[in-house]
């Protein structure tokens, strides 16, 4: 035990954590065994924690502490409190930008949710080709978001593939890129054609650790599709749906390739989500303090809107 | 090439985690191969050089990257004790990688910059001078006259000069002859001075199908806020303006000139109705690429279209100067890449930098045979073999708009500044908005940027 | 009647959503076998009048491509490799186990995910410098080892395993690496394959950090190849969706590889309660 734990301890360390990590693997091997469980936990959980700290945690520490300089990314940064916070409050064009990144998310992940369930059940049949139509589904995601950018701006060309079947349809001709109203829905259906895949496979995944017995025993009861799914299925895949949930808002809310190749941030602002105004401000205007501070603002809106979502969906995620 | 670095910690950390990780996944016996594969290839790459090279990071543009690797291939031939190492990188994000080294010390010692960004990078202190006697000139001064009038002055800050462009580049009309000529025009004597002669003459060649234009008659670019400060900066100055008053402090963007401009701008899609700005938006590639697909018969962009198009479709094109407001009072955009120093060297390293930068800028025929870019020389034109290129490339137009050409305003700011005006530009030419609401708009937006310096 | 036409209608509506989801990939196929000038004609012609198969070895020549596949390719499978290790050890001691400020560590974790790239990017790097990882592989793979999307993904699969079977194993006297190994593992195939396959197919697509971490030629990954084919005033279209084309294979071989992965339906037999 000690050594497997001790195992564990031999990871991407400086020397003075390796031994306190080594120590601590040895106090846990000697705890009763309810303590061992608890720490035992935590260790599994310790290497992740480090590369997290130290990779993660600590910039956005520091990004925290830059939301209240002043910091133009060649010069030592200068304290001036909350003045940046205050600057984007006057500020017109964050407001619309977080507004933009609101929609967006909402407009991408709300239609993966159910469009990727609806995927993910009909690849879990046994239908014959299973194999390629899976293929030809996961090519979204296989596609570099490079020249996926640079496809589908063609593809919105004003006399593009997209108005060709518009027309065909008799819908007529949308100014797809250079409309206000439809630039940022443009860039969600791409969002959703995306994301499709990806959290299909998720599902796929979740789907397939609810025993095909429980689905025999209640068809044997009399239970229809519908009831099988709404019994079974939900229930049993609640943990996957709270991850789809959060990762498909997640993912959402931090994209900004497509609308810097696409539109940059156009016509007149609509495609301006906020991790491109927090590019925009840090990289281009050189003003990385007041970066900082609207990235402080998205992660709390994200992290509260996060709390809410593993507290709905509390038998899918806390116990 | 230089040796790609191969620390010992850091490898060994990497290979400390392979070892830990036994057991079943069936990649992972691929692990050590792929490891010793990879050891081989790094091996193979080059040897450590006995000094640190001198590195220079350019931003891709292929005919370009060309010529600088064969630069530098010679000089490292001639010089094996100072090599240089030469990278280049993606040019979209090349500017945020320089942003990001330069604000950790980790920027190479030579790198490219565009002349727009010249101010922000000079106000933050992250170029070194350029010493003007270590070129193998007198002073700045004696430097200036061996260029074409105002064509260093996108480089010099305070008196300094901050980096040396091999290029010039400058935005002039394309105009496609055929069209003219099927039009009954003559692109050699009825091609438009002026704006107006823009409309006109645009009527005549604009083509629709229903109520779809097929062939637009003009266009301008909409893909770039740069793009649209070179034309916006450009027509505001025709009519006596500017976009930042003297102290650059104070926006003057929607003075009467400005809102003249603007109207100048949106005119050819509202009144004249030769341009579909819904279609220019969506060219993806490149900005100019409407142009050699016929489907517009003039467009504006810069003298390295000539090598872009190729001779196939420059056979149909003409190049002809910059439209003005009044040809009495030209003005033109011009722009540049040049080549600045890293601030943070050792004078000796300094002087190294000097040397290279001599050897690389000496040869102006070449740099502009290889990149169908002009060379701001003086006696560029004069040079021997020049008289074909005159002929054939309409070298002599764009010398001629490099003379009267000035560069767009210079400030800190002045990527917000863009931005700023090209939303404006958005509201007005595709929502129609009145020019000088959209302008009041911009100049707010651009005095809260001024006020935040 | 709604069953007996239900399998039609969802064969028919799969058909159609292939074709839609796949038509930007013809276009990309397409493209790169067509004369730079016909990439962006539009009416759109779906078969070029000659097909240009010179276009791929082209533009392989383009930028030392083999060099950037590869380490794409290195990279992604260390890193991989390394997310499965790492993500699932710690999904599983914080799906199964009690410790104080459990949930805290989860939150943190989650909360890792939540700002962008772009605006930890400076201090990421520095870290990344004092640590001696730029301009190296250590750079490209070590910052990427653990991602808290793979936890949470491994948090809530191992949390719907039943507990008996690890009890089970404790009271047999197994360790508890041990039975993470031989017991938890095991029965996560389908979301090991989830997420080595995602993991695999964010790190070859990865831009912003290689380009960043890395200056030298030698280590640029493929993204950093196709981006630098862009210039300026020229770019050629048609070759650089040919490099695109060649870099949807390697993802599309790990998936075809982690697909039985995906089996439908494996019977837990012994698992009954």
């Amino acid at each position: 035990m000690e050594r497997n734990v001790a195992a564990l301890g031999r990871q991407p360390a400086t020397p003075d954590k390796f031994a306190f990590v080594g120590w601590l693997a040895a106090w846990v091997g000697g705890l009763s065994i309810w303590s061992r469980l608890r720490w035992a936990g935590f260790l599994f959980v310790l290497p992740a924690l480090i590369h997290l700290a130290t990779f993660k945690f600590y910039p956005m520490l520091e990004a925290f502490w830059l939301s209240f300089h002043r910091y133009d990314l060649m010069s030592p940064p200068v304290f001036n409190g909350l003045r940046n916070y205050q600057v984007l409050w006057e500020n017109p064009l964050f407001h619309q930008s977080f507004w933009v990144s609101a929609t967006y998310m909402f407009g991408v992940a709300l239609p993966e949710w159910f469009l990727a369930l609806g995927l993910a059940l009909l690849l879990n049949r046994q239908i014959p080709g299973r194999s390629l139509i899976r293929l030809a589904y996961f090519f979204p995601i296989a596609m570099s978001q490079i020249v996926v950018a640079m496809v589908w701006k063609f593809m919105y060309h004003p006399h593009g593939l997209v108005n060709t079947i518009l027309e065909f349809f008799w819908i007529g001709r949308i100014n797809w890129l250079s409309t206000e109203e439809t630039a940022l829905p443009a860039l969600i259906i791409i969002g959703i054609w995306r994301g499709i895949p990806l959290f299909a496979v998720l599902y796929l995944a979740g789907l397939q650790s609810i025993p095909k017995e429980y689905y025999e025993a209640a068809a044997i009861d009399g239970a229809g599709p519908l009831q099988r799914f709404l019994h079974i299925t939900v229930p049993l895949l609640l943990p996957t749906i709270l991850l789809v949930i959060v990762m498909s808002l997640l993912s959402a809310v931090k994209v900004f390739l497509n609308p810097l190749v696409m539109t940059e941030g156009g016509p007149n602002g609509t495609t301006r989500v906020l991790p491109y105004f927090i590019y925009e401000t840090g990289f281009a205007y050189f003003r990385m303090g007041e970066a900082a501070a609207a990235s402080m603002v998205l992660f709390a809106f994200v992290f509260v809107l996060t709390l809410i979502n593993l507290r709905l969906l509390r038998r899918g995620g806390l116990e | 090439m230089g040796f790609p670095g191969l620390p010992g910690i850091p490898m060994k950390l990497g290979a400390a985690y392979r070892q830990d990780v036994k057991g079943g996944r069936t990649m992972r016996r691929f692990l050590v191969p792929q490891l010793l594969v990879g050891l081989i290839a790094l091996l193979l790459c080059g040897s450590a050089s006995a000094q640190t090279p001198l590195t220079w990071w350019e931003h891709s543009n292929p005919p370009h990257n060309e010529y600088s690797k064969q630069l530098v291939e010679e000089w490292n031939k001639a010089h094996s004790n100072t090599p240089i190492h030469y990278e280049f990188f993606a040019m979209t994000p090349y500017f945020k990688k320089l942003t990001a080294a330069l604000s950790t010390r980790s920027a190479a010692d030579m790198f490219t910059v565009i002349d727009t960004l010249l101010p922000s990078f000079t106000t933050k202190n992250v170029l070194g001078p350029i010493r003007p006697e270590w070129l193998g000139y007198k002073d700045l001064e004696d430097m200036k006259k061996a260029y074409l009038p105002g064509a260093l002055d996108g480089y010099i800050d305070n008196g300094k000069l901050y980096a040396v462009p091999p290029i010039a580049s400058v935005f002039s009309l394309y105009i496609n002859k055929k069209h003219f000529q099927e039009a009954d025009l003559d692109p050699d004597k009825d091609y438009p001075r002026t704006w107006e002669d823009i409309g006109t003459i645009g009527k005549k060649l604009v083509k629709m199908e229903g109520n779809r234009m097929v062939r637009e008659g003009f266009d301008f670019a909409m893909h770039s806020s740069t793009w649209t400060m070179w034309y916006f900066n450009t027509l505001i100055r025709q009519f006596g303006g500017e976009v930042l008053d003297a102290s650059g402090q104070n926006c003057t963007a929607n003075s009467d000139a400005g809102v003249k401009a603007m109207k100048v701008r949106a005119m050819f899609v509202h009144d004249y109705k030769i341009s579909d700005p819904t279609v220019s938006v969506g060219t993806n590639a490149l900005p100019a690429d409407d142009l050699p697909k016929g489907r517009v018969s003039m467009f504006i962009t810069h003298a390295g279209s000539v090598a872009q198009f190729g001779p196939e479709v420059m056979k149909d094109m003409k190049v002809v100067p910059f439209p003005q407001v009044n040809p009495d009072k030209p003005v033109s955009p011009i722009y540049g890449f040049a080549i600045a120093m890293n601030p943070h060297l050792s004078e000796e390293k300094q002087k190294q930098v000097h040397e290279v930068m001599k050897f690389v800028l000496k040869d102006a025929k070449t740099w502009y045979e290889r990149t169908a870019y002009p060379y701001p020389y003086k006696n560029f034109l004069d040079l021997p073999g020049m008289d074909e290129a005159r002929r054939t490339n309409y070298l002599d137009v764009f010398i001629h708009d490099i003379s009267i050409g000035r560069f767009i305003q210079r400030s800190p700011q002045i990527i917000e500044i863009n931005e700023a005006i090209h939303r404006a530009m958005e509201r007005v030419v595709l929502r129609n908005e009145d020019p000088k609401r959209s302008l009041d708009q911009a100049c707010t937006e651009i005095s809260r940027a001024l006020a935040e310096r | 009647m709604l069953l007996r036409y239900g399998g039609l209608l969802v064969t028919l509506l799969t058909i159609l959503g292939i074709g839609v989801v796949l038509l930007p990939y013809f276009w990309m196929v397409s493209s790169s076998l067509k004369t730079g000038a016909e990439v962006f004609e539009l009416p759109i012609r779906w078969i070029p009048q000659v097909l240009q198969w010179a276009n791929y070895p082209n533009a392989l020549s383009r930028g030392s491509f083999g060099i950037y596949f590869f380490n794409s390719a290195f990279v992604a499978l260390a890193v991989m490799v390394g997310n499965v290790f790492f993500c699932s050890l710690a999904g599983y001691g914080l799906a199964k186990f009690r410790f104080p400020y459990r949930m805290l560590c989860f939150v943190l974790i989650l909360s890792t995910l939540m700002l962008p790239l772009e605006i930890m990017l400076v201090p990421t790097y520095l870290v990344a410098r004092e640590l001696g990882l730029v301009n190296n592989y250590g750079g490209l793979i070590i910052p990427l080892l653990v991602d808290a999307f793979g936890i949470f993904l491994m948090r809530q699969y191992i949390k719907s395993l039943p507990d008996s079977l690890i009890e089970a194993a404790r009271l047999d006297g197994c360790s508890e690496f041990g039975i993470f190994w031989r017991i938890i593992l095991p029965n996560c195939k389908p979301a090991l394959g989830a997420l080595a396959l995602l993991s695999f197919r964010d790190t070859w697509d990865q831009f912003l950090w290689p380009f960043i971490v890395a200056s030298d030629d030698a280590l640029k990954t493929f993204p950093l190849g196709l981006a630098q084919m862009e210039g300026i005033d020229s770019a050629a279209y048609h070759e650089i969706m040919a490099i695109a084309v060649m870099g949807m294979i390697p993802a599309a071989l790990i998936f075809l590889f982690f697909q039985r992965a995906f089996v439908r339906g494996i019977a837990l037999t012994g698992l009954k309660e």
